[in-house]
């Protein structure tokens, strides 16, 4: 099941600066949507925003599913996340004392499994079990399974991002807001991703939001596109008008 | 002539109380929480104990002597040879209580904070230690700087000196048993996975769903909680307890164990431990003997504690007995 993921007139200054402006976004249930635009147009702030990194100076962000609406506006990220939202990072921040398996299994729910008195009575075996049968499933997806035990100081910067964003693929969200899960990574693992991110969307109809500047590869995999300017929406629309529309060129080579 | 044995059963006594304290600092310091006031909660338990253990048994006997003056002291020995039921009960309900009030403690300072950084619980735990002792030092019902004396042993009604620390020595060691069972079960868990993500990356920890000042705190009461346990056992093994013995350099002696053996390593803590604890009680018993003038004998102690640090350090800088492999055990 999927969420809608409704951005209402979202404004967030820093200082002077107005990073995002009065931006309003509506994602529909269980679609698969990118997020273009220069360097510094406020997507990653509109990413941390909706996930609760930052609180909007104006504005709300609500979450609708299942019929019912919540306003997720000023949440913490760990609230939020247990609403079924889950996000990767730009640089990718893997823990640097767990291995890549271990970095997986932390974003798994082990719900009451968790706590000390599971961790005492070792009632954990079970859901463990499974997690690491999730994770390794995932990682052999992508022919990874000889990196499941290295530590983060020895991938190379293209494997680091991989796992980044296998990471938050770990979880059943119903969200996904996937910060450039292509960058940096090979043409046929970028592929794969895509493909993943199809299957995930159409087995669980999870919704997907993607920020990336690999337009080629994007368009591929996305059934709409929204494009920020300055902290404002400047476009939206099917990908190849989105991409073709005169100001999102202009706003690319120009300015 | 040197008694050996009451050397060795003193030195495994002290050994076992000093792991508890940097079992439960391995525990912290795996998941982020800066303690740099452990002393503040040994000192807690050492103090609950001492108070239950003099106040309690004068005030059943309906006697109004004061814990602080000689008649007050003889009575509680006199009471304790002749009473195990009252000595047990007495030491027991220390324990328990001990427990609750580090532990509470723990919890209510930090839970407010632990969202602002690690430095502010640091810091506030330093100077709460701090305040703690000033507190004792200047309140007349906790024995000010003469602190308390004659904390009945729980085993003191036995015939036998001997019998009675060695029983005691048990005790202490049972609940070495149990803190490090508690402590490896935790770091060896998905738990202790989350607590390692929270100490290296709160927000992904966040991300991840988890609520880390609600963990935070509950690991910080339950490591409190046996703290101050630790202090109690200190308090009825020493049996005698002044706010002198509860300064900031014990704290940081504990983190100097801890870091001697590498840390996230459960059994680098324990090698750490001992041999700084070993180092440490040995040079006050040693250095009486080299009857040295040139420099205070504490000073020496202290120059010897730095050079064993120094020279281990050196020598092997990522600890003891680091941690290798993953958490996962399967």
């Amino acid at each position: 099941m999927g969420v809608k993921l409704i951005v209402e007139k979202v404004t967030k200054r820093f200082g002077g600066v107005v990073a995002l402006n009065r931006v309003s976004i509506n994602v529909p249930s269980s679609l698969v949507v990118g997020l273009i635009g220069p360097n510094g147009s406020g997507k990653t702030t509109l990413f941390n925003v909706v996930t609760g990194y930052y609180t909007p100076d104006e504005g709300r962000v609500l979450i609708e599913g299942s019929g019912r609406v919540v306003d997720i506006t000023g949440w913490n990220p760990n609230r939020i996340s247990r609403m079924g939202v889950a996000r990767t990072f730009q640089i990718p921040r893997l823990i640097p004392s767990l291995t890549v398996l271990e970095n997986m299994l932390l974003f798994y729910d082990y719900g009451s499994c968790a706590s000390i008195t599971c961790s005492l009575r070792r009632k954990w075996v079970n859901v463990e079990e499974a997690a690491v049968a999730r994770a390794m499933s995932i990682l052999r997806e992508f022919g990874l399974e000889s990196i499941a035990h290295k530590r983060p100081a020895e991938l190379s910067a293209g494997h680091l991002k991989l796992v980044e964003t296998l990471r938050g693929l770990m979880s059943d969200a119903k969200l996904f807001m996937l910060d450039e899960p292509f960058a940096g990574v090979e043409s046929w693992m970028a592929r794969k991703l895509t493909d993943t991110i199809r299957k995930i969307n159409r087995e669980k109809g999870s919704t997907f939001v993607i920020i990336e500047h690999r337009i080629t590869e994007l368009l591929e995999g996305v059934d709409y596109v929204y494009v920020l300017h300055n902290g404002s929406l400047l476009a939206e629309g099917k990908p190849d008008e989105a991409v073709s529309d005169e100001r999102v060129i202009k706003a690319y080579l120009g300015k | 002539m040197i008694d050996v044995l009451g050397f060795l059963i003193t030195l495994t006594t002290y050994i076992g109380i000093y792991l508890v304290l940097s079992l439960t600092l391995t525990l912290e310091v795996s998941s982020g929480i800066t303690n740099f006031g452990k002393v503040a909660f040994y000192g807690l338990g050492a103090y609950t104990g001492a108070l239950i253990g003099t106040y309690l048994p004068l005030a059943i006997t309906g006697s109004r002597a004061s814990p602080f003056d000689v008649n007050g002291i003889q009575l509680l020995y006199t009471i304790s040879k002749s009473n195990p039921v009252l000595d047990l009960s007495v030491f027991l309900l220390s324990l328990a209580a001990g427990f609750a009030v580090s532990a509470l403690f723990g919890l209510l300072l930090t839970y407010p904070i632990h969202r602002v950084g690690s430095a502010l619980v640091g810091f506030t735990l330093l100077s709460t230690g701090e305040v703690l002792r000033l507190f004792y030092l200047n309140t007349e019902p906790l024995g000010e700087s003469k602190g308390f004396m004659g904390i009945p042993n729980p085993f003191a009604w036995l015939p036998q000196a001997r019998g009675a620390e060695a029983l005691y020595l048990i005790i202490v060691w049972c609940f070495v048993g149990l803190t490090y069972f508690i402590v490896s079960r935790i770091m060896n868990s998905p738990l202790g996975r989350i607590l390692k993500g929270m100490r290296d990356d709160e927000l992904v920890a966040l991300y991840a769903g988890w609520p880390t000042p609600l963990i935070k705190s509950k690991v910080l009461a339950l490591t409190s909680g046996f703290t101050g346990v630790a202090g109690v056992l200190w308090a009825y093994y020493f049996t005698s307890i002044n706010p002198n013995m509860f300064t900031p350099s014990l704290t940081f002696n504990i983190w100097a164990m801890v870091i001697l053996g590498g840390i996230d390593s459960i059994v680098g803590g324990v090698l750490g431990t001992v041999l700084l604890a070993s180092v440490d009680y040995a040079a006050r018993f040693v250095i009486p003997f080299i009857g040295t003038t040139l420099v205070t004998p504490d000073y020496l102690r202290w120059i010897i504690v730095g050079l064993v640090m120094l020279v281990v350090l050196l020598k092997k800088p990522e600890g003891l007995a680091p941690r290798r492999g993953g958490v996962s055990k399967l």
